[in-house]
């Protein structure tokens, strides 16, 4: 996959993302990431952005997903390749999370809201979105609340 | 509040004010609920850590958290670490002889001093406390029942509370200075809660006649419809969850804290 392109990445003063994901970078200059449909595509994604059950998985989380695929972007991964990291094979055959995976990825969490140069409860929002795509896929996991 | 009310109104709170502590009469009152927990010979089987959020420095915070508890940490101003005390067993003779003195193990029960030192200390107690598998279990019961207590005191004042198991001991046990022979149980999360007291409405239970049995296991405990609508006037039965309203205040409490939706 390659990585999206910088002119992509929002900054703060752009504001939230139609579905209120909050953004960071330079502001979105309409160009289509070429990735960003195979990111859609992916089961991971989509089972993510149809976890409300009412539809909204177009414009509505257009935010959420780019957010997603620069995560994965700068990774080098995919969604579901994302989600896999997160687990692994028990003896018995069965699927478990791993706890060292999870850490890993968690980690890398809170690398990529640094360098995407979020700060603040902007940061915390960013983080958790991402986190929310792990959690909807069935890894626990929990990050900081903006409490301040 | 009224004992039934106080019971049907307990909730796994999960959201808390973040920026309301706890008073520390308020913790008293829980921990003293939790002493005066019926227990076995009676024995301490439990002991507790309470730590405000707020007075910890942001290295031990951060040394608390993990990618499972970390939001649970930063909602709660309040943490109460419980134990069991593996050493519980300690002292049992003397304290179920004071017991006796006291008439509440009396004679009219088969109880004695001489009972006590010459058979039920040297030919039960002893052994179990050499039992690992038997210490544990004992302890785990009696700790259950005196968090019970707690919880239903917190309750009582207006508070939320949320059991969570432990998974960062090894970081937790030398900041608190925890000794060796205690072992963890769970982590009590304390403050006010953020969302409404019914949280969503009531939990979802099975029948009593699916869980009690009256003589035999094969016979249900049925329920009497005039008792279940007297506990439902006094607050132990309530409405069921989810309101209607509930997916969108947790998703609106989870807005306020940047938390996943």
């Amino acid at each position: 996959m390659s990585a999206i392109h910088p002119s992509e990445v929002r900054t703060p003063t752009a504001g939230p993302a139609p579905d209120g994901t909050p953004t960071a970078g330079p502001a979105p200059d309409g160009r289509v990431d070429a990735d960003l449909d195979a990111v859609a595509a992916s089961p991971a994604a989509r089972r993510w952005l149809e976890r409300d059950g009412d539809g909204r998985v177009g414009a509505a989380h257009d935010g959420e997903l780019r957010l997603l695929a620069r995560f994965c972007a700068s990774l080098g991964t995919t969604p579901d390749e994302l989600v896999a990291q997160c687990t692994r094979a028990t003896k018995s055959g069965d699927t478990a999370i791993s706890a060292a995976g999870r850490r890993r990825t968690d980690q890398a969490i809170s690398a990529f809201v640094v360098a995407e140069g979020a700060v603040g409860r902007d940061a915390i929002v960013l983080g958790n979105t991402l986190r929310s795509f792990l959690i909807h896929n069935g890894i626990f996991l929990q990050g900081p609340a903006a409490i301040e | 509040m009224e004992f039934n009310r106080v019971v049907g109104t307990r909730r796994s709170i999960r959201f808390f004010k973040s920026w309301r502590p706890v008073e520390r009469e308020k913790l008293q009152v829980m921990f003293e609920a939790a002493n005066r927990a019926s227990r076995s010979m009676n024995a301490d089987y439990f002991r507790a850590v309470v730590v405000n959020r707020d007075d910890l420095d942001a290295e031990t915070r951060d040394a608390l958290r993990n990618p499972t508890t970390t939001a649970d940490l930063d909602l709660a101003p309040t943490y109460i670490f419980w134990y069991i005390d593996l050493d519980y067993v300690a002292g049992a003779q003397d304290r179920l002889k004071e017991l006796v003195e006291q008439h509440a193990l009396p004679a009219a029960h088969g109880w004695s001093k001489a009972y006590v030192d010459d058979f039920l200390w040297p030919q039960v107690l002893e052994p179990i406390s050499k039992d690992p598998n038997a210490v544990v279990f004992m302890g785990a019961v009696e700790t259950g029942i005196a968090i019970c207590n707690a919880i239903n005191a917190a309750v009582d004042q207006g508070l939320g509370t949320c059991m969570h198991a432990f998974t960062a001991n090894d970081k937790i046990k030398p900041l608190l200075g925890v000794p060796d022979t205690w072992l963890p149980v769970w982590l009590q999360l304390v403050g006010y809660p953020a969302e409404e007291p019914e949280a969503g409405g009531q939990r979802p239970r099975r029948p009593i006649s699916k869980l009690f049995f009256e003589g035999h296991c094969s016979r249900p405990f049925e329920e009497d419809p005039e008792v279940t609508e007297r506990l439902e006037r006094e607050g132990m039965i309530q409405a069921p969850g989810p309101f209607p309203y509930r997916a969108q205040e947790v998703r609106m409490l989870s807005r306020m804290y940047g938390l996943p939706e």
